[in-house]
């Protein structure tokens, strides 16, 4: 790979909520890629995007993001220094409720504004045009003084993907950022998504084989904590994803009743679609 | 099939039985009541209401238009004792009783703040999702609980006793038992932070200086205005009571108008009571729509 290294993970070893530990021998992913991660629900991939924003910590193994090393904890100065270059957008990452679009929006240059103005919500006015074009650029313009919690679940990521664009990080980690939206506003979050991360390096988690092509030109599937394959976009097929989720393999619990029985079907299906 | 049935079973049954008990506890109240012959109306319950009634109907501020200017005492014999002008009386009454008001407020008022103020650091300390040390946070709930399941006018008596009769003891003893609700109030508002949006707030680099006042403030402050603004308006009603154990205001008039027997002047004192508190209402309602 001609490009700089972005992210360097080399026989790391993280432990994970579940019974299982997250076990990655080596993966690279340069500046600019955008790489889009896949596997069954515990698979391991919330774990590597947490390893990645400096959450959680590895037990072993060389973990350098962005030039800096995770391996040991990262001073509080440092930590801040380093969130500024990383833009995180998750299914969950809500807004502030009460304040308006625009001021949302105009927490993402929180990092690099300092002193009275970060704390008053008086920012310069350099950065609220920036802000400005940014909701423009997702086309909330004309509800940039509505205040979020009037606005729908499609609505609010978009507020989260300008909130990104103002932050201007070098690193964009998505966690399943169209999870709770309806097809047509996953389509557009994911292609506002690509277009916020140009000249970054993009690593999103998606569920739906739909979105793969338009958010990656690099797949990563993951199981029980290992990756299964690391292919460009246009190896990956129906086989491949077969093999992935593949049905025996989700660890199954031992039903204890008909009731638990049931959801546990479902649970196996909904990881199978 | 047979889980469900018992399930829905068992619901139904404890339900039956959560009514029957309920049903026999309000039978026993009322077989205890009736055998000690507690429950009677009195020896003339319509003649008395009537009375009453006719007096209340006349609230004693009309004597300031319509009083008698020279209305007579005389003595069994007739001779005159004392010409009282009722007019001068009662507006002389009424200043009293506006300086009674004012008393009254003050109390509510400075109590309210202080209740606020001592409850700040306990509901900070009691919210779970901050996750204070187990023993402190049983302790800071513990002050609360007791403080708010003590009475206003049991701390008054206590009070008066330890720092003498007045308006102190008053807005002590409002701030006391305030401090529970506002403890509870504060360490709910303070759960239900959106702790996803502060953490969002946090990822893009912000100091924690950055991230009380962006995230954690602007979704607080309307609760913990909107929740004093209620408690106060609680304790302004609470405050008109405190009279009645030696704290001063709104609610010496009323002892004094009750044991005189006095009820067009306790009529009055009721009408001033019930214009404050419930312009108060109108005026905090409207405050609280704005902010939420």
């Amino acid at each position: 790979m001609t490009r700089p290294a972005a992210i360097l993970l080399d026989a790391v070893l993280c432990p994970t909520g579940g019974p299982m530990c997250l076990r990655v021998k080596h993966l690279e992913i340069g500046l600019g890629e955008r790489v889009a991660v896949i596997g069954h629900n515990g698979a391991g991939k919330s774990t590597l995007l947490r390893l990645l924003s400096g959450f959680v910590r590895p037990v072993a193994g060389q973990l350098v993001v962005l030039n800096r090393s995770l391996n040991k904890p990262l001073s509080a100065h440092d930590m801040r220094a380093f969130r500024c270059e990383v833009g995180q957008i998750m299914q969950n990452l809500h807004p502030v409720e009460r304040l308006t679009v625009l001021e949302n929006v105009l927490i993402g240059c929180l990092g690099r504004t300092r002193g009275w103005r970060g704390l008053t919500r008086c920012y310069p006015p350099i950065e609220v045009k920036a802000a400005e074009a940014a909701l423009a650029s997702v086309g909330l313009m004309k509800q940039a003084e509505t205040r979020t919690d009037a606005l729908s679940g499609g609505e609010r990521q978009k507020v989260a993907l300008a909130r990104l664009l103002m932050q201007r990080p070098r690193l964009i980690l998505a966690d399943e950022p169209t999870a709770a939206l309806d097809p047509v506003a996953a389509r557009e979050v994911c292609q506002l998504l690509v277009q916020a991360s140009a000249g970054a390096t993009l690593i999103s988690v998606v569920h739906n084989p739909e979105l793969l092509p338009l958010l990656a030109d690099r797949v990563i599937g993951m199981k029980q904590g290992c990756i299964a394959f690391d292919l460009p976009i246009a190896a990956v097929d129906e086989s491949c994803l077969d093999a992935l989720y593949k049905r025996n393999e989700v660890p199954r619990i031992k039903p204890v009743s008909r009731q638990s029985q049931a959801t546990d079907n479902n649970h196996t299906q909904s990881c199978l679609t | 099939m047979w889980h469900r049935v018992s399930r829905v079973l068992v619901g139904r049954l404890g339900f039956l039985t959560l009514t029957l008990l309920y049903a026999s506890l309000v039978a026993g109240c009322l077989a205890t009541l009736i055998a000690q012959d507690e429950l009677s109306l009195g020896r003339r319950p319509l003649e008395n209401l009537v009375r009453t009634a006719s007096e209340f109907a006349r609230p004693s501020f009309l004597d300031v238009w319509f009083g008698n200017p020279h209305l007579e005492y005389r003595s069994d014999d007739g001779t005159v004792l004392r010409v009282e002008n009722r007019q001068a009386v009662e507006t002389h009454y009424l200043q009293g009783l506006a300086s009674a008001t004012w008393t009254t407020f003050r109390i509510a008022t400075l109590g309210s703040l202080l209740g606020a103020v001592l409850a700040l650091p306990l509901g900070v300390l009691t919210a779970r999702n901050l996750a204070a040390p187990m023993p402190v946070r049983l302790l800071a709930k513990g002050l609360l609980d007791v403080a708010r399941s003590i009475h206003t006018l049991v701390f008054g008596l206590v009070l008066v006793g330890i720092v003498g009769l007045g308006s102190t003891a008053g807005i002590l003893a409002i701030a006391f038992h305030s401090m529970g609700t506002y403890g509870k109030f504060f360490a709910e508002a303070i759960e239900t932070l959106d702790m996803a949006a502060i953490e969002a707030v946090r990822s893009v680099g912000a100091s924690p200086t950055q991230v009380f006042f962006n995230a954690v403030w602007p979704a607080v402050l309307p609760q913990f205005v909107s929740s004093h603004l209620y408690i106060w308006e609680f304790n302004i009603r609470d405050s008109t009571i405190l009279g009645v154990i030696g704290a001063g205001g709104l609610g010496l008039l009323i002892t004094e108008a009750t044991s005189l027997f006095q009820w067009g002047r306790l009529s009055t004192v009721l009408i001033v009571i019930v214009l404050l508190v419930s312009s108060f209402d109108a005026l905090s309602r409207r405050i609280r729509k704005a902010l939420s």
